[in-house]
């Protein structure tokens, strides 16, 4: 048993929780499975797939980027760091498109037909707020430019 | 003393991200990983227990209600739905979907604290190790496949492999097989970690003083930081930030009146008018196949179940007993109605007049054809509710045709889709 142990690599209870996990998952699973079992496996294992190798490449790509022009700008503009500036706007807009994106692209086939409503407005709409959220974001920065030009002067 | 397994893991050590100098955060580390942690814990645990309280609410043991008919035990704890508060599905649905998108932005900021165990190398040193990491694939999987299914499906995006509610309820439990387990393996680690710094010095920590946290077991902490250019502070608050947005631009959803109008990007965000029948429709009769003339002059409601069946015009219902009632709409998707002045004929009315005064269920079917939710079942509660009506007139005015003329259920706290339009048949059981 304690050599058994040991090979596992961890105490009892963690071999334990483990397999009630995987027998609930495995009940619950199977009835899941139980329909387009290709296309569920696939969404499933997708899901994890494209947050950890698509969404967040992309993300942290672009975020980068933004911050290796920061620095290569930096001789130019005002030694205030302005990454965060562009960054929180950018990163509020994108989560909006993320969520509803769907409806902003005019993706959802049904839609005016289920609803009596129509999709067209969605486009505008998400574009207003990005707008607004960048440019709250320039007043902010140029509140903070004022404040570090009067304490330095 | 490493293993010879080890020492040849080490030598075939993948570049890029498998090497632990590849990640260079310096906010990356357990404290700033439980604090996500600590409010998915009690995020995701309301999520389950509000979703399984809308499953609930469907009646699913009653005949024509389960989409999931092979649920075993995970239907455990059903109830009969009640029909007092009449918001009462109003909120917790509200609820369910509001939090859903409030915790995105925490999810993805968990994911993020910890994505450089995805590419520990070597994969697994121990069966232990293989194990636990298997389960984790079930939990991230799990995680962003319920919310994924979700968010579509507020979307009216069916684009997911099969029906939403089958794939989201067996979904959850997948889930949250691999959430308990987690939560077991990692509770003390997150307790401990919370417990390492503390969250007032935290949010008084500017970007110049951000610094590293100490080396950790679970080596979540960069070996090689870059400089910060955002504080812990500033991470929480841009998460916070960003489950706000999505709340304050969704919520009037829920709410209706004046506030809808500020839920920009939410699926019913859009204000229709001011007459008696402009509100939310859920599925048009168009949509649903219903025509005008189906619901015309010739329309007769069959009442079954007793001694013999009988047909009932539009005006013989007129003719019967009216009263109104203030129910709201609430949809399984998160938004409704604020309460709209139904009038009609009880249901328990109905019943008597069918000759089973005492009914345990009833049967209601209708003229749309074929569809989910175009023959459901009321339990003896909702039937026998003063307020439960086969509403012939709303806020004063005919129905219109998308709000169900001739004639709709109306129920207290029962979700939207049960409370049937265009209503053919309601064979009523004793």
């Amino acid at each position: 048993m304690h050599r058994l142990l040991r090979w596992y690599g961890a105490d009892p209870l963690h071999l334990i929780a483990l397999i009630a996990c995987f027998a609930l998952a495995g009940y619950a699973g199977l009835k899941l499975l139980s329909g387009d079992l290709i296309g569920i496996l696939v969404w499933f294992v997708g899901a994890a797939v494209i947050h950890d190798l698509v969404l967040f490449p992309l993300y942290a790509v672009a975020d980068r980027s933004t911050q290796a022009v920061v620095r290569r700008r930096s001789v130019t503009t005002p030694r205030v760091p302005w990454v965060n500036y562009v960054r929180v706007p950018a990163m509020l807009s994108g989560l909006l498109l993320l969520v509803w994106f769907p409806l902003i692209f005019r993706l959802v086939g049904p839609y005016r037909a289920t609803t009596g409503l129509s999709q067209e407005p969605y486009l505008g709409r998400w574009l207003a707020v990005t707008a607004f959220f960048f440019l709250v974001s320039a007043f902010a920065f140029a509140l903070r430019l004022r404040r570090e030009r009067s304490a330095s002067h | 003393m490493p293993s010879r397994v080890q020492r040849l893991a080490e030598r075939l050590q993948p570049p890029g991200p498998f090497r632990r100098s590849f990640w260079r955060s310096p906010i990356r580390g357990p404290w700033l990983t439980a604090v996500f942690g600590s409010v998915l814990l009690v995020g995701v645990i309301a999520m389950f227990l509000t979703g399984l309280l809308s499953y609930a609410a469907y009646n699913p043991d009653l005949p024509e209600n389960d989409l999931t008919s092979d649920k075993g035990l995970l239907g455990f704890y059903l109830f009969p739905w009640p029909t007092d508060p009449v918001w009462l599905y109003r909120f917790t649905q509200g609820l369910h979907v509001l939090m859903g998108l409030a915790l995105i932005p925490v999810l993805l900021a968990k994911l993020w604290s910890v994505i450089p165990k995805l590419f520990d190398w070597p994969p697994a040193l121990s069966p232990a190790q293989a194990l636990e990491r298997l389960s984790l694939l079930l939990l991230v999987g799990g995680a962003v496949f319920q919310f994924v299914t979700g968010v579509a499906n507020i979307q009216l995006w069916y684009v997911f492999p099969g029906d939403f509610y089958s794939l989201h309820f067996y979904g959850a439990w997948v889930f949250m097989a691999a959430f308990v387990v987690h939560v077991v393996l990692r509770l003390g680690r997150m307790v401990s970690a919370l417990r390492s710094r503390s969250l007032r010095q935290e949010l008084r920590t500017d970007t110049a003083a951000t610094q590293p946290e100490p080396p950790d077991p679970d080596d979540l902490v960069s070996p090689a930081p870059a400089a910060a250019t955002i504080s812990r502070r500033g991470v929480i608050g841009l998460v916070g930030a960003g489950s706000l947005t999505l709340v304050l631009l969704s919520f009037g959803q829920s709410i209706g009146g004046p506030l809808r109008r500020l839920a920009l990007l939410a699926p019913r965000g859009q204000v229709i008018g001011d007459g008696p029948n402009d509100f939310q429709v859920n599925k048009t009769a168009a949509e649903a196949g219903v025509t005008a003339a189906q619901a015309g002059s010739g329309w007769r409601l069959e009442l079954g179940g007793g001694p013999a069946p009988q047909l009932l015009s539009r005006d013989d219902l007129l003719a019967m007993p009216q009263h109104t009632a203030r129910l709201p709409i609430a949809c399984v998707e998160g938004w409704s109605t604020p309460n709209q002045a139904w009038t009609g004929v009880r249901l328990r009315d109905l019943a008597g007049l069918s000759g089973v005064p005492e009914p345990a269920t009833v049967l209601v079917e209708s003229l749309q054809e074929g569809g989910a939710f175009s023959v459901t079942s009321l339990r003896r509660n909702q039937i026998l509710d003063p307020d439960a009506l086969l509403a012939l007139r709303v806020n004063g005015a005919e129905l219109s045709l998308d709000h169900g003329f001739p004639a709709r259920v109306i129920v207290p706290a029962n979700p939207g889709v049960h409370n049937t339009k265009w209503v053919k048949q309601m064979t009523f059981k004793a």
